[in-house]
């Protein structure tokens, strides 16, 4: 098998809030909803993912970090409740995932070839973060396509955040061999939130908007100054000042799921379409696509004209 | 007295899921040796914080009575699993709730099936305590808390033991130095990845053996800086408060690495 390509990018973050503000079955606790902008942002990226019809959504997370080399996840189902370690009033969810492994499998040994410290995750009790399952939830709450999985890792911190960011190009690249070489259509996810201040107490009831703003004005202008040149495909420039917005709005991009997206798709100078923008307990968080269909730089592969009877069979599969 | 024993073990989980690996037995030994000087305090309760229970927002605090599971490790998943049965005194939970949010600390108790509880926190129970005898009182490592933060919050939760006639044992559990090996390192070959970290390692364990609490206290800050300290070293002021400033020496009962990492279970003479 060969032509995969990767059908879009996007810019997904996880607060969990936005799971929160849904009331969706497989979440505990119930709200009287909250963060609609985000959530209807999530709306739109969802219709786009519907209509690309990948066969595979990949996600990299800065809630599984890791300090010896980059993991993937390398179970095919994987169930179990989540419960977000900050957030547990908000954010306990059961989920049922299954794992792309063998595309899992290409990228580890494609990471590694390219000398980066990689590998499988195969332990089947292994819990999957809520970084992972709440970016797939809002993005996809079908849970019809199957996943890879892929671990921060903590080298921009360990290291410097140049240094790290460069490993995650790294991963970016082998991420893109990979899903070429096993012939996939695939989705990148980058779960990143944008500025990463944050207030340090919880309203009451944590869906009360007349709380909700965003925590640092510079924060947010920097978050407009960034969201602003991706708009206008300025990709070169973003990564020219990411590591002083990094610093400067303590952004969580830092984690490396941006980085590794934008090299997977060898940073298009392509302008990103906005789906929306908002904050969660004062951190900015943008919901973006990069359709490379739509742009002419992708869709060589065809669908298979049975791609959507074979989801839904597939998802028939998971009950 | 309300603490009857204080001690300072590792968090790492490498150390209770392969114990005869050779470079980990001192570890282990120590660990027996802790364990031993644990349960002859006789506590009512083991006052517990883990470097990795980690928080943003709040100080929580532990207070479901019962907590099973098994954990698997985010990094060493290939090592096994790690099941754990943890009780909670959840009286003493609640008051310290109280007690620590009175004293200007946001504070919040956390009660949920499947929270997720970190490696450090299984493998102290396990090894410090593997028959359950003691139930648990949990603080979470709140990243924006300093040292005299967390000194002061588990000043209040001994303070509140004191007010509830319970007699605690202390438990800080963390690394010592921080650099780790990048690239997977075959377990027998195991070793302190940094000279000069090792060299700090020692030098800071000789200073809590001897006690000299003026000296550790002029060196902290740099030791924490220069060889990466786990948390910069707040599991040491989480028990300093707890047993309120003073000790009069530590007995290191094991000394070693952790995938590179400083890793030591010290007993503190009270
Ligand atoms: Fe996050």
């Amino acid at each position: 098998m060969a032509n995969g390509e990767i059908l879009a990018g996007f810019l997904a973050p996880h607060p969990p809030h936005l799971v929160y503000g849904e009331n969706p079955p497989q979440n505990e606790p119930k709200s009287e909803g909250g963060w609609e902008p985000l959530r209807w942002a999530y709306e739109r990226a969802r219709k786009s993912l519907d209509e690309l019809q990948p066969d595979v959504l990949l996600v990299h997370s800065p809630h599984w970090i890791t300090q010896v080399g980059h993991h993937f996840l390398g179970v095919r189902h994987l169930s179990g409740k989540s419960v977000d370690p900050i957030f547990p009033n908000l954010f306990r969810y059961s989920f049922e995932l299954e794992v792309d492994v063998e595309l899992a499998e290409a990228c580890c040994e494609k990471a590694a070839q390219r000398g980066l410290t990689a590998m499988m995750m195969r332990n089947p009790k292994f819990r999957v973060d809520y970084g992972t399952i709440t970016t797939l939830h809002m993005i996809r709450p079908q849970w019809d396509i199957p996943i890879v999985g892929i671990s921060a890792n903590n080298s921009p911190y360990y290291l410097t955040t140049e240094e790290g960011l460069d490993e995650m190009d790294t991963l970016g690249r082998a991420t893109r061999e990979a899903i070429e070489a096993t012939g996939r259509r695939a989705v990148l996810l980058a779960s990143n939130t944008l500025c990463h201040w944050h207030f340090h107490e919880e309203p009451d009831t944590p869906e009360d908007m007349s709380r909700e703003h965003p925590q640092s004005y510079d924060g947010y202008k920097w978050d407009m100054r960034i969201i602003e040149l991706l708009r206008e495909g300025k990709t070169a420039e973003v990564f020219r000042i990411l590591p002083q917005f990094i610093d400067e709005a303590f952004a969580e991009v830092k984690s490396g799921a941006f980085t590794w997206m934008f090299a997977a798709m060898d940073y298009p100078e392509l302008p990103g379409e906005l789906h929306g923008y908002g904050t969660v307990i004062g951190t900015g968080n943008a919901v973006m696509e990069w359709n490379l269909v739509k742009a002419g730089l992708a869709g060589a592969a065809a669908i298979p004209p049975s791609a959507a009877g074979g989801r839904e069979a597939y998802a028939g599969a998971m009950r | 007295m309300t603490a009857v024993s204080a001690f300072l073990v590792p968090g790492s989980p490498l150390h209770l899921l392969r114990p005869d690996n050779p470079p980990w037995r001192p570890i282990i030994a120590g660990f027996e040796r802790a364990a031993r000087a644990l349960a002859v305090s006789r506590p009512d309760a083991i006052l517990l914080y883990s470097t990795q229970w980690i928080a943003v927002l709040d100080a929580l605090w532990q207070a479901r009575p019962r907590l099973t599971g098994t954990h698997v490790d985010e990094n060493w998943h290939d090592l096994g699993d790690m099941p754990f049965d943890i009780r909670v005194d959840t009286d003493l939970a609640h008051a310290c709730v109280k007690a620590v949010k009175a004293a200007g600390i946001s504070s919040k108790s956390v009660d949920y099936d499947q929270f997720p509880i970190d490696s450090g926190t299984i493998v102290a129970t396990r090894l410090l305590d593997p028959d359950g005898r003691f139930p648990l009182v949990m603080a979470a490592n709140n990243l924006y808390h300093d040292a005299a933060t967390t000194m002061k919050m588990a000043g209040v939760a001994a303070a509140t033991a004191r007010a509830q006639n319970k007699k605690v044992a202390v438990v800080g559990v963390g690394g010592l130095s921080g650099t780790v090996f990048r690239e997977p390192v075959a377990i027998e070959q195991d070793r302190i990845a940094a000279d000069s970290d090792d060299d700090w390692n020692r030098r800071i364990l000789r200073l809590l053996e001897k006690g000299e609490t003026g000296q550790l206290d002029g060196r902290i800050d740099e030791y924490a800086r220069e060889a990466r300290v786990d948390m910069g070293f707040k599991h040491f002021a989480w028990i300093r408060g707890a047993i309120g400033g003073r000790f009069f020496g530590a007995r290191v009962h094991g000394y070693g690495p952790a995938h590179g990492a400083g890793a030591a279970v010290i007993e503190f003479r009270l």
